[in-house]
């Protein structure tokens, strides 16, 4: 399944970057990422609880960055599996920046398997856009604090929250 | 097909229900017909530790007229609601979009607001909801709360309620003399939920459309009534169904044909709902 979108991020592209390939903010940006340890060059083991609405699963796999080329790009490879079934993606994200303000591009492919895709493959594709769209809005508040402030706090709630004042400063910027 | 070892409780009033519900925040469900969370729980998809049946609690399953608006509460099934007189002559699209969710066993189990509660993105209510611009009261620790039906789905399967929150009664303005309305779907053959439901409700000053099925979440086509608005045909306006929408495909239909489908029986729904006034 085809993943793509744009993310608009109100930072320097140079620190988008940094916190996108930052382990500590990776870790509280994914989605339900429980534990993210470096294993190799670039490429971490994680934990992860995913989940929407009352559909929970427990899944452990791989991340791993490659052709990284600060600032501008990378392909973030990931793999887990789980009790639910399993999930593969790989997707590059391309980092512009115009006027102060980086805009974050990615495309990529997610497939899953077991339970999850047998039963739940007609929610696939809008998961996986909610879970783009929340870590998105993460890293944009990470982004928005200097490195040495102490890191935004993340929650549900809270990414929502900042999702819609992002919406109604495009609308309103729109107008 | 064996569900993770859980706890249940069936307390007797909604206060007791909500003080269970704050006690494991992240973890207790709500059973309230159960055709959703059942199914999910046999293959392990969903594994709550607690269970906090509500239908012993005795007042939540009614249907009562009431200054101008129906009162129905959360635990009223879908099979009641089809089969009320009340709702057929006062709110007849109600009872239409009640005959077109699941099968006779789900109708008989599955409960309103277990169906909204649960916002499945092809569940038929939440349509139907959004077009009669119903309101949905809900009970907290805190108290009482009341959010419109738009505020209501925030996202796949997620709400706007919080989650020692109980949904409690759905409020619906009765529709005046001279409203027509419509529901039209498109059935998946295997599950019975929308590829597109679509419903409508169209009276001499306004028009409300509301739609799922296509989207991570049921929405008002707030494009289409404004098209309408400005004197656009049925047509013309049900071609804006999709604006600034972003649609989701599945292995069944793709993001494009659910598209068409959506202006198709936009359209239909438009048309069968003025037939109707």
């Amino acid at each position: 399944m085809k993943v793509e979108g744009t993310h608009d991020v109100h930072a320097r592209r140079e620190r988008v970057f940094r916190a996108m390939t930052d382990p500590a903010v990776l870790q509280r940006c994914i989605p339900g990422c429980e534990q993210l340890e470096l294993t190799g060059e670039n490429t971490y083991a994680t934990t992860l609880r995913a989940g929407v609405g009352s559909i929970k699963g427990v899944f452990k796999g791989t991340v791993r960055l490659e052709d990284v080329r600060a600032p501008e790009h990378y392909r973030m490879v990931v793999e887990g599996k789980g009790q639910p079934g399993f999930v593969k993606g790989s997707g590059d994200l391309d980092l512009a920046e115009s006027d102060g303000v980086t805009t974050i591009s990615y495309s990529g492919d997610v497939t899953a398997g077991g339970t999850l895709a047998s039963v739940g493959q007609r929610m696939l594709q809008g998961s996986v856009k909610m879970m783009a769209t929340q870590f998105f809005t993460a890293i944009e508040a990470e982004s928005r604090v200097e490195e040495h402030e102490p890191p935004p706090k993340h929650g549900f709630f809270r990414t929502t929250l900042r999702w819609f004042s992002g919406l109604l400063r495009r609308v309103f910027k729109n107008k | 097909m064996i569900p993770a070892q859980f706890d249940y409780v069936a307390p007797r009033t909604l206060d007791e229900a909500v003080r269970l519900l704050a006690e494991r925040p992240d973890d207790a469900k709500i059973l309230a017909g159960g055709h959703s969370l059942l199914p999910a729980m046999k293959l392990r998809l969903a594994q709550p530790s607690l269970l906090v049946d509500l239908r012993r609690i005795g007042d939540l399953s009614y249907i009562t007229p009431e200054n101008g608006h129906i009162r129905i509460g959360a635990m009223t099934t879908h099979y009641e609601i089809e089969s009320s007189p009340l709702l057929a002559e006062r709110c007849p699209l109600l009872p239409e979009t009640a005959s077109h969710i699941g099968d006779v066993q789900v109708r008989n189990k599955g409960t309103l607001g277990g169906s909204l509660a649960h916002a499945d993105p092809a569940a038929d209510w939440p349509a139907t909801i959004l077009a009669l611009g119903a309101e949905m009261v809900v009970t907290g620790l805190g108290g009482e709360r009341t959010i419109a039906a738009e505020d209501f789905f925030v996202d796949l399967m997620t709400t706007a309620l919080e989650p020692n929150e109980i949904l409690r009664e759905i409020r619906i303005p009765v529709p005046a003399a001279g409203t027509g309305s419509a529901y039209v779907k498109v059935r998946q053959p295997a599950s019975g939920f929308a590829v597109v439901g679509v419903a409508a409700c169209v009276s001499g000053g306004e028009t409300r459309v509301g739609v799922t099925g296509i989207a991570s979440k049921a929405f008002r086509a707030k494009a289409v009534e404004a098209a309408l608005a400005g004197g656009a045909s049925a047509a013309d306006a049900a071609a804006r169904v999709d604006d600034g929408v972003d649609v989701n495909g599945d292995l069944y239909a793709s993001a494009d044909f659910r598209r068409h489908l959506a202006r198709v029986y936009t359209r239909r729904a438009l048309e069968a709902a003025a037939a109707r006034r």
